[in-house]
């Protein structure tokens, strides 16, 4: 027989206070808001990439944190300071490791995102201006990995920077100027180290907050799209709650991304090179691995020389990121069923295998650079 | 429409719609048991990392497979007890996976009622399915890539290709036609190969839900119930259990995990990533050169002491010949 409720009961502490916020600022209607988005056709594993882009982003503020306290952002101490981290610190070889691992997951992240959405069409409207500032974090999650290499201050990291800024420098008009201001002079020095930490851990972190939250309102004003099969009542009748469904996939996924993380920490720990010398002597200048298919893009002969320097390194990327913005207001077709979309597909087949194309062959490329 | 899914659906939709979601639902089990055991030194990977995930990821047909592949084509993925056991512990893991994918499978796209153990009998159906398929597989599509790529090889060397360019193709574009070609071919083959497996475990699947009664609630129904088989009935008692072994593991791990960087095991270590000293040609000629110089000028002067000291030696024997003692008799002279 159930035990009557007693009707004047005192509330718990925890009560009270829970109450106190509510009273405050909302806090059970901002609960309820949060929690209980419908997400239409139930929850699916493929949304939980932005969450894991979330996850990635904090575990990534965390370990820099940490490596924070023992790296010197200067040209004397930053190869002897990321030294020390790997062999003396306890546990240092694991931070640095997991941090320089944890800046390619969110390389592959987000291109997981990025095709999840195009693939399910969630970029049409209503939904433009949400995939334009998930562009616009693209390039910062770009500008972290490419800022953050240089900071070990290695023959790798010196020389990759320096022929990442060269190619920056053969953007018209901007180039130079952009190449100057990112070296701090007109060769890569010192300044160049002291800009790219700033960079690292104070702007791009400051950006990446504030379009991540802009990202996410505009989530929530336009709602999840929802999948691009079945009938209106079968997505309604799957209908799931953000939480716990979409909440508990989303926490599973960060789990084995972490992992993952953490195996190819025990698999490849951090190894610098010798310290960075203006002399590259026999080292061959490559970029971090998810830039390596550009960089085998740019050896092919039609990329050589002034013009076709121009056409590779600046115009191709620059068009291509044009058409990736102006793609939600030129494609307006409702339809969002891929497999109704054979040019998205098919272009996004060929995108996915030059990337992974390119790349293998910048890594056989490595036996012929002598 | 339900009714024309069940019967439109191929062996191939069957399979794939089982078994990715089940290694899937299997892995982060089995990533929190690899990862303990790679802190703990127990397990070392060779270069193929992604196959060694691939294999741990398909584990229902890999797991009597792996070792097959192991000992059949001499195929070494790495070192250490933490191999064979998490393929052990992978076996609980995988049976249970199956049974929670395959009966929400049977009930809301086949309308099929899941008989019971279902789980291990498809488990084990499938772990025999890879014993046999993966292994040829293995072999195949090893084979067909080297075929294509000696053949790519000799492609890029045609002499046709070579007037396109004055100096022949250049290495990148070699490179890319290259991989492009054995690429394509050997991934070809891959998919190909994929399919029919995952097919044959369709097959297997699809004879299993032929077998079943039917399900009787409509669509609505069907919806709601492989929700709720998916649910479970002590939602708070199931997190607080996942908290606890959450942190229990995060513990295990931290008390585990090496202080320093950890040491490969001689199998596995990584090429040391070092820039060789910048080799000057002519520096080393002419170094060399002085060196040889220098060693024959010694060479000289040890061969003048010798003769010098000869000398005397035979001045001596003369001198004592002269004293009354019989000389020794000098080296090709008769006495």
């Amino acid at each position: 027989m159930e035990q009557p409720s007693v009707p004047n009961a005192q509330p718990t502490a925890a009560e009270r206070f829970i109450a106190f916020l509510d009273a405050r600022v909302g806090l059970k209607e901002m609960q309820a808001k949060m929690l209980n988005e419908p997400v239409p056709g139930g929850s699916r594993w493929a949304y939980v990439f932005g969450s894991i882009l979330l996850f990635l982003f904090l575990m990534q503020a965390v370990t820099g944190i940490l490596l924070m306290f023992y790296y010197v952002p200067t040209a004397d101490h930053a190869y002897a300071s990321t030294q020390y981290i790997i062999h003396e610190v306890d546990y240092g070889w694991f931070l640095l490791s997991y941090h320089f691992w944890g800046s390619s997951a969110m390389a592959v992240c987000v291109v997981a995102h990025m095709s999840q959405v195009f693939l399910w069409g969630a970029y049409k409207p209503p939904r433009e201006l949400l995939w334009v500032v998930g562009l616009a974090l693209f390039g910062i999650v770009i500008g972290f990995g490419f800022t953050g290499y240089l900071l070990p201050w290695d023959q790798r990291a010196y020389w990759a920077t320096t022929v990442g800024v060269e190619i920056l420098d053969k953007t018209p008009v901007l180039g130079d100027f952009m190449a100057r201001f990112l070296k701090g002079g007109p060769t890569p020095g010192q300044l160049t180290l002291s800009r790219f930490f700033v960079i690292h851990v104070m702007i791009l972190p400051a950006a990446l907050m504030v379009l991540a939250g802009l990202h996410l309102f505009l989530f929530r004003v336009a709602s999840p799209a929802g999948p691009f099969k079945g009938t209106p009542d079968e997505i309604k009748a799957k209908t799931d709650y953000f939480f716990p469904r979409q909440i508990w996939k989303d926490i599973v996924g960060m789990a084995v991304v972490f992992a993952s993380i953490c195996g190819l920490t025990f698999w490849e720990p951090v190894v610098l090179l010798e310290e960075a010398t203006p002399d590259p002597g026999d080292y061959h200048p490559e970029p971090e691995w998810y830039f390596l298919f550009y960089f085998q893009l740019l050896r092919f002969k039609m990329f050589s020389g002034e013009f076709g320097q121009l056409l590779g390194a600046v115009a191709l990327p620059v068009a291509f990121m044009v058409l990736l913005v102006a793609l939600p207001f030129f494609d307006k077709d409702p339809e969002r069923n891929i497999f109704k979309r054979p040019v998205a597909l098919i272009s996004w087949i060929v995108v996915m295998v030059i990337m992974a194309l390119f790349t293998v062959s910048a890594v056989i490329n490595r036996e012929f650079l002598d | 429409m339900m009714v024309d899914e069940r019967e439109s659906m191929s062996p191939t939709s069957i399979g794939l719609g089982v078994l990715w979601p089940a290694c899937w639902t299997g892995l982060p089990i089995k990533l929190v048991f690899a990862l303990l055991a790679m802190a703990m030194g127990l397990m070392q990977f060779e270069g193929r990392l992604a196959i060694a995930f691939l294999m741990l990821l398909a584990s229902p047909v890999t797991v009597f497979a792996v070792p097959i592949i192991t000992l059949t084509f001499d195929s070494h993925f790495g070192e250490g007890i933490g191999m064979p056991l998490l393929f052990l512990l992978s076996i609980p893991i995988d049976i249970w996976a199956l049974g929670v994918v395959s009966r929400t499978f049977l009930l809301e796209r086949l309308g099929k009622e899941p008989p019971d153990g279902l789980g291990l009998a498809l488990w084990w159906k499938s772990a025999l399915v890879g014993a046999f398929f993966m292994p040829v597989m293995w072999f195949l599509v090893s084979t067909v890539t080297e075929v294509a790529i000696s053949t790519s090889r000799s492609l890029a060397e045609m002499e046709s290709l070579r007037f396109v360019f004055s100096t022949g193709l250049p290495i990148a574009e070699r490179i890319g036609l290259e991989v492009t070609v054995w690429g394509s071919v050997s991934s070809a083959v891959l998919i190909v190969l994929l399919v029919i497996g995952v097919s044959i475990i369709g097959r297997i699947i699809r004879r299993t839900a032929e077998a079943a009664r039917p399900a009787p609630e409509n669509y609505q129904g069907l919806v709601t119930r492989w929700d709720l088989e998916r649910v479970p009935a002590d939602q708070g008692l199931l997190l607080t259990t996942f908290t606890v072994a959450g942190v229990v593991l995060a513990l295990l791990f931290w008390a585990v995990l090496p202080v320093t960087t950890p040491h490969p095991h001689e199998c596995c270590k990584k090429p040391e990533a070092k820039v060789q000293p910048p080799f000057k040609p002519l520096e080393t000629l002419n170094r060399d050169e002085q060196l040889i110089a220098r060693l024959a000028a010694q060479v000289d002067v040890l061969e003048q002491q010798k003769a010098e000291a000869e000398a005397g030696k035979n001045e001596k024997g003369m001198g004592k010949v002269q004293g009354g003692q019989e000389a020794l008799p000098l080296p090709g002279r008769k006495p």
